[in-house]
């Protein structure tokens, strides 16, 4: 999607008849392609069979959700548009691979497989009937979440400093519980999930991540068929995903149809190609070490989401600064905040903690001494003690950025 | 944080809403230019596209400065995931984006037009070869396109099929044939695209 289709956004009633008219056309000049073929005859419609187009996707989206690339189908809303506590499906960001699938819950099935005493393949249907009905507010952020921090920029999704991060409602039932019923083998030491998703070719292999057996039966994994209390939308995994909460994003594998129980860790493009990260920093624009370690937790983050950047705030009036902050598997101890560029730090008021892995909003009444440009920094700690840096180690593949994030406001006399 | 200011906090949450209210959000700034939906050309070009845009949109590539250690590493990794390449083109299509999308040095100056001049008498096999065509396409069985009897087959006795079949070459598109897309050839001559389109319509 190019920033000419953004721009129609902003009157998404007319971007949508735009193409539903482009539609009509391409449906005439199938029927009748001698009479389409003039200078005005539409392109043939991109859209393969079994998917949702990105129109049908963003349609369901905020305008605020800007997409990154169109096939496949990337987006994310900067942190001005991520203020409430939990983030609307209409904000979620998206990150697909491949194609966006419509598939039917009736037919649409998941293969419990692998080192367990009684595999299974189960309807959602099924699987809600069989098991207790779970919900958790939980991060899911996308490993290159913040990617365009780096500098040099690495390949991949451009993501904003500020995007690639949501922190939503997700119903399901406990995957815990699911590989409880089927019996885990001794032996078992990861657990695969497998999307049904496909690409372009039939060649191209499968969306599939492994996670270690603990994380799997942690008990806020779920397999989930819910999102703020609504049933899964396509774009997020519809009819059932992983939510492997505050993992890098890949973990949260969408439209499951396998989880299969390993002695040994995943092989495979995504396991052994992306989602890697050097386990001690390397000189910017180097390559990949072949020990490097896999994606997992995230470490400690934070974003500023108000003031909005640029915004024009008056004068000797208490002026509020929130945002949000999360630590993968920590707990958020302090967050901190500089309207100096660093040189002195206010403690922000933390929120009471909500959900394990849902972020913590922060907060500070701060009333600017003085007219003109102000910035904010904010700084947040776990309880590990691990503090955010000010910029994230550089590594290949432009994974977990956490530098500090600054915003600028203007202070109008 | 003394009691008074978290006093205070405590309700500035509760007026998130209200104090929002005071602030005008600036309007957001000019947005980055577009990534170009088209390679740069040069040697290689056509086929990069071939290779690259089946799969994901051009502007993943366009959008991009790496070394040429990282394009090298980037197609081991696209290759991972799938993309349909043959041994020999690997060095091809690193040299291309080494060459036009690297971080430390800009693109060379767009070629002179080809000792291939509009309208060439060249072969067609030559022609077909040259922008890549033979790439994705044989004469009778699918590759990664249809086969060109297959598409004549199905144009040929359309009113200006010639002119939609050269105008498709050159804007691309998909649907037509499957979900894999055409990906465009922005940069082949008005005289070898009518040349292939009717030749192709001869199949």
């Amino acid at each position: 999607m190019n920033n000419a289709d953004n721009a129609a956004r902003g009157s998404r009633r007319d971007f949508l008849g735009a193409l539903a008219g482009m539609g009509a056309s391409a449906a005439v000049g199938a029927a009748l392609p001698s009479a389409a073929w003039g200078q005005a005859a539409p392109k043939p419609p991109a859209q393969p069979a079994g998917t949702v187009s990105n129109e049908a996707v963003l349609a369901g989206k905020d305008a605020a959700l800007k997409p990154h690339s169109d096939r496949p189908l990337t987006a994310s809303a900067t942190a001005e548009y991520l203020g409430d506590d939990v983030t609307p499906t209409s904000r979620h960001f998206v990150r697909n691979n491949l194609f966006t699938p419509d598939f039917d819950e009736a037919k649409h099935t998941v293969e419990i497989a692998g080192l367990v005493d009684k595999p299974m393949t189960l309807t959602l249907a099924e699987l809600r009937a069989r098991f207790p009905e779970v919900s958790t507010q939980a991060m899911i952020e996308c490993a290159g979440s913040g990617r365009t921090g780096f500098s040099p920029l690495p390949r991949g999704t451009p993501w904003p400093a500020s995007g690639g991060m949501s922190c939503s409602q997700w119903t399901g039932v406990r995957l815990g519980d699911v590989l409880r019923a089927a019996g885990i083998r001794s032996g078992a030491v990861h657990v695969a999930f497998t999307g049904a998703d496909f690409g372009a070719l039939p060649t191209i292999p499968k969306v599939a991540r492994s996670v270690p057996v603990e994380k799997a039966m942690e008990r806020h994994t779920l397999l989930a068929y819910g999102m703020n209390g609504a049933s899964l939308p396509k774009i997020h995994g519809y009819p059932m995903r992983l939510v492997v909460p505050s993992w890098a994003g890949s973990a949260s594998v969408k439209w499951v149809a396998r989880i299969e129980v390993l002695a040994a860790p995943l092989k495979g493009p995504y396991m052994d190609e992306s989602y890697r990260i050097p386990r001690t920093p390397v000189e910017p624009g180097g390559r990949m070490p072949a020990d490097a370690a896999m994606t997992e937790g995230w470490p400690v983050k934070s974003i500023i989401t108000h003031p909005a950047p640029n915004a024009r705030v008056s004068p000797g009036k208490p002026l509020l600064v929130a945002g949000h902050a999360w630590a993968g598997e920590h707990d958020i101890s302090r967050v901190e905040l500089s309207f100096d560029e660093g040189r002195s730090w206010r403690r922000a008021e933390l929120n009471p903690a909500g959900d394990k892995y849902a972020w913590r909003t922060f907060s500070l009444a701060y009333t600017p001494p003085r007219a003109g440009y102000t910035t904010v920094l904010a700084r947040a700690t776990d309880d590990a003690g691990n503090s955010q840096p000010a910029l994230a180690a550089w590594n290949p593949l432009g994974y977990f950025w956490n530098g500090w994030h600054r915003i600028g406001f203007v202070v109008a006399a | 944080m003394n009691r008074v200011v978290a006093g205070c906090v405590a309700a500035a949450i509760a007026a998130v809403g209200l104090l929002s209210i005071g602030i005008a959000v600036a309007p957001v700034g000019a947005q980055e230019a577009a990534p170009s939906k088209t390679l740069l050309p040069g040697k290689g070009a056509d086929l990069t596209m071939q290779r690259c845009a089946i799969c994901h949109d051009i502007t993943h590539v366009t959008r991009s400065r790496l070394s040429r250690d990282e394009w090298e590493d980037n197609i081991k990794v696209m290759i991972a995931r799938g993309m349909p390449i043959e041994p020999h083109e690997i060095p091809i299509v690193v040299e291309y984006l080494a060459t036009y999308y690297n971080r430390d040095k800009p693109p060379p100056a767009a070629e002179a037009p080809s000792e291939q001049p509009a309208g060439s008498a060249a072969p067609i096999a030559g022609v077909l070869a040259a922008n890549g065509c033979t790439a994705c396409h044989a004469a009778e069985k699918r590759v990664i396109g249809p086969g060109f009897r297959e598409i004549s087959a199905k144009y040929r006795g359309e009113g200006q099929a010639a002119a939609y079949l050269a105008r498709k070459v050159k804007e691309g598109g998909a649907g037509a044939w499957g979900p894999v897309p055409m990906p465009p050839h922005p940069q082949i001559s008005d005289n070898d695209l009518a040349r292939i389109a009717t030749w192709v319509l001869q199949q």
